[in-house]
């Protein structure tokens, strides 16, 4: 990702392609009077609608791409319907969670409970509805806090460069090497709290140098561009720079990034509840659920697989998600 | 001794024997009397001090590389002399003990009558900060040594104990205590060599004694390697040619393991494969009665539970664990709901006694609701279970009594585990007093009386007291009990005690464990003893 081209900001005049310097000292006005280009979608059927009078924007011309695209079509169905259910779970399981009923243990599945039951008689269909909760909101708020903390240290220091950057890029390469599941039994097993916020954090503080270095690189090609340099004579302020010319150009790089990441952040928490450092119960989170099936294997492995299966097609929606916007934002690795 | 991992340590165990040794005659029957086994095992909390180990993962190696006067029969329990020609005594407080001629340590130092009056002055004394002082707290000069408040020793050695010959001394006790003899195979009174006084590093670095095995090497978190020690002068020599005890930090892996012949042997099958463990292993599966006793203890030191009331909240609790379904469901029936604080191996004259502790240790959800009520409810409306969860399958069983209570209370967070990775670290916490809800506290016994059962672990400043209760009745009793001469007075005596401790539900007896092991073809002649440790010594390889 990080060598990604610098993005013009008005790239469509359809047919100009990947030559898109040429067209620079053109499209380079227009940027500077126009508003910041929206999230996907802002713009879609105005686009489409205006097609051949307005250019597309980038972000308009990766939703038309989008659209098209089976995979991105069939992740965001899975991930929409993890959504729902994590908001409401209560829509597809009416039973309780926490609610054990340790003469049912191991028991397979019969109607009520197509999951069958744990070696604590849970019922594992309702603790696996419930574990997505707990998935989706470690991915999500991890995620948000990698990006923006990344995003704007890499982009600051890859604006102002000098020594506040060797000294961020140090850092980065500090932070790169703590091995994640070492550093997790390490610094988690020190806390007792029952909330998913020590594992946000962690996944926060050693997530964040990969998105710096990503927005750092990002933004140190954006700002080389020439309609950069045209603000910076007219004398727009480092804020002014930063935020209507270099941000909303830099931005997709970090975006893709992060939703890959997503997928292996939800994956991280599994890891480390499967540890015993992540999540503790009463929480209820696929990777405790794996932990403590596990030694059940060979004679409930329902109880195992269910959750299993919950957490590694989460984790491949979120990866061929990110796989789609990636390709949609960054058509030159087609 | 503590329990600890199930439960604390337990020293004796040996296989003693004095007479028919299973194991010794004629070499035929087979058996590579060089090979070496390897046992699943999990690090001591301590250095391997004898008076200064009071669970069992270091019990096991101390039962195996020292003997003392008494050795526990790996059979009955029974204590039968090793090292003591003879315990004589008119008054049950004035003991003169003979010890054998011809033992010696394996450094070939004589072991003599000094060896044992060394050992236990350091042992007594508080200097030396060891755990199982209190073992030496009927001997005379004990306050003196060890100043209960903590204050200035006044004396380096206990006035009780002397020398009276090389292998001849006398003890004199503060009280009548008619069954301190029996109490004397336990390891803290293990006699000790010079160098462990002259070189304390070196000697705990590689601990000399004068057992049948020796100490090889030790690397913290990996493996002990014990040797068979050639000219050991006993009679219950080691049939093989050593043991190398490995670290596990979770049975599953040590029974894997086992299945996969990378291991021998392991004394801790873990719920999850009990059943299949007949499938896998057939007759190489043992399951005996063992004197080890799953409990519940409360820190006593935190105010939330030491206030009027509490009790109220801990029989209410006892009452919402509904021990017959969880003994049945996680450990198969290899575990039986417990009635009382002792263990049925004692035997009904031994002191157990059935149904001790009444409705207080039956599943009865409704008045557990009750009581917890009237007791003023959980403290902070939570209660956290700490266990170690590298031994024992102790997280399936935590969960289990936590979804037994929650369901009791119908309230889905009422209790909740806590568990702690190794044994080792638990047991720091626990001695720490970081304790601030009740805590996982298997007990097995050190030696097979019920005064085991119950002194060490409720008496006020019991060596393991790990919740520092307090009743006055109940120490009188207990002080009563030790000085009764007639054992069947004693043991009645000791049930009142008991009864105490039930009236103030010191501890929830949760249910009575049996010892399990499964082994690999290449063994024969395995066996637990009553403290469900291994007989090692009498294990044929090959």
């Amino acid at each position: 990702m990080p060598e990604q081209p610098p993005y013009e900001p008005e790239r469509a005049i359809a047919g100009t392609g990947m030559g898109g310097q040429m067209d620079l000292a053109a499209s380079e006005a227009t940027t500077l009077e126009q508003p910041p280009p929206g999230g996907p979608g802002e713009s879609g059927h105005e686009a489409s609608a205006a097609s051949g009078e307005r250019p597309r924007s980038l972000w308009s011309d990766a939703w038309h791409d989008l659209r098209r695209n089976p995979v991105f079509i069939i992740a965001g169905l899975v991930i929409l319907f993890l959504v729902l259910i994590s908001v409401w779970p209560s829509l597809i399981a009416s039973g309780n969670p926490l609610k054990c009923d340790l003469s049912r243990a191991q028991e397979g599945s019969r109607p009520g409970h197509p999951f069958g039951f744990d070696g604590q008689g849970c019922d594992v269909y309702t603790r696996t509805v419930y574990g997505a909760r707990t998935s989706v909101l470690v991915g999500v708020l991890a995620t948000l806090g990698v990006a923006v903390l990344g995003s704007v240290l890499g982009g600051l220091a890859g604006f102002f460069g000098g020594v506040p950057d060797s000294i961020l890029s140090r850092i980065t390469d500090v932070f790169f090497a703590i091995p994640v599941v070492l550093g997790g039994l390490v610094l988690l097993s020190v806390i007792t709290s029952n909330t998913v916020w020590p594992v946000i954090g962690f996944i926060v503080l050693l997530g964040w140098p990969q998105i710096s270095r990503i927005a750092r690189g990002s933004v140190i090609t954006v700002k080389q561009n020439d309609y950069v340099q045209a603000a910076r004579a007219l004398g727009a302020s480092s804020s002014r720079l930063l935020l209507r010319h270099i941000a909303p150009n830099a931005v997709a790089p970090v975006i893709v990034v992060a939703t890959i990441a997503l997928g292996t952040y939800i994956a991280l928490e599994a890891t480390l509840s499967f540890l015993g450092v992540g999540l503790k119960p009463p929480s209820v989170s696929w990777g405790i659920d794996i932990s403590a099936a596990a030694p059940y294997i060979r004679n409930a492995p329902h109880a195992l697989l269910w959750p299993s299966g919950a957490l590694a097609i989460t984790v491949l929606a979120f990866i061929m998600l990110g796989d789609a916007v990636r390709d949609a934002l960054d058509p030159k690795l087609r | 001794m503590r329990a600890a991992t199930h439960a604390v340590r337990a020293a004796c165990a040996a296989a003693a024997t004095l007479a028919v040794t299973a194991c010794g005659g004629g070499g035929g029957a087979g058996g590579d009397r060089g090979a070496v086994l390897s046992s699943s095992w999990g690090d001591p909390q301590n250095p391997l001090e004898p008076a200064n180990t009071n669970e069992v993962q270091g019990g096991k190696v101390l039962d195996m590389i020292f003997r003392g006067l008494k050795k526990y029969d790996p059979d009955t329990g029974e204590a039968r002399d090793m090292l003591a020609e003879r315990i004589e005594t008119t008054d049950s407080r004035n003991f003169t003990i003979t010890v054998k001629d011809g033992w010696t340590f394996s450094n070939g130092e004589k072991v003599t009558a000094q060896s044992f009056v060394d050992a236990w002055n350091y042992g007594a004394s508080l200097r030396n900060n060891q755990r199982n002082a209190y073992f030496f707290g009927y001997i005379d000069g004990y306050d003196k040594v060890h100043p209960a408040d903590g204050s200035k020793q006044s004396a380096d050695t206990l006035s009780g104990l002397k020398v009276t010959g090389p292998l001849t001394f006398t003890v004199k006790l503060n009280q009548k205590f008619s069954s301190f003899p029996e109490t004397l195979g336990y390891n803290a009174f293990a006699p000790l060599p010079r160098a462990f006084f002259d070189d304390h590093d070196a000697w705990l670095k590689k601990p000399v004694g004068n057992g049948p095995y020796m100490v090889e090497n030790y690397t913290r978190g990996s493996q002990m390697s014990l040797r068979k020690w050639e000219e050991y002068p006993g009679p219950d020599k080691a049939q093989n040619g050593g043991v190398d005890l490995k670290v596990y930090t979770d049975p599953n892996t040590a029974y894997t393991d086992l299945m996969a012949g990378n291991l021998d042997l392991t004394d801790d099958v873990p719920a999850a494969q009990l059943k299949n463990v007949k499938s896998d292993l057939g007759d190489r599966y043992i399951n005996t009665p063992a004197g080890i006793l799953q409990t519940l203890a409360f820190p006593y030191y935190d105010e939330r539970w030491n206030k009027e009331g509490s009790e109220k909240v801990r029989k209410g609790l006892s009452m919402a664990i509904d021990r017959e379904q969880i003994t049945n469901t996680i450990f198969q029936k290899t575990r039986t709901p417990a009635t009382d604080w002792t263990s049925p191996v004692l035997g009904k004259d031994g002191g157990f006694k059935e149904g001790l502790c009444g409705e207080a240790c039956e599943y009865r959800p409704d008045e557990a609701k009750k009581l917890i009520q009237e007791g003023g409810g959980l403290p902070g409306g939570q209660i956290k279970i700490t266990y170690n969860a590298d031994t024992g399958s102790h997280k399936q069983w935590v969960d289990a009594v936590c979804n037994s209570i929650n369901n009791a209370l119908d309230n889905d967070r009422a209790c909740v585990g806590n568990p702690v990775g190794t044994f080792a670290d638990f047991r720091n916490q626990i001695t720490g007093k970081k304790m601030s809800g009740p805590f996982r506290a298997g007990w097995q016994m050190d030696y097979p009386l019920i005064q085991n059962f119950l002194q060490p672990l409720y008496y006020t400043g019991g060596s393991s007291n790990d919740g520092k209760w307090s009743n006055q009745e109940f120490d009188d009793l207990v002080d009563k009990a030790n000085a009764e001469t007639d054992p069947a007075e004693a043991v009645r005596t000791f049930q009142q005690a008991e009864e105490v401790v039930r009236d103030h539900m010191a501890a929830i007896p949760l249910w009575y464990q049996n010892g399990s092991a499964g082994y690999s073809d290449r063994l024969s002649g395995v066996k637990l003893n009553p403290f469900s440790v291994p007989v090692y010594n009498e294990i044929k390889v090959g």
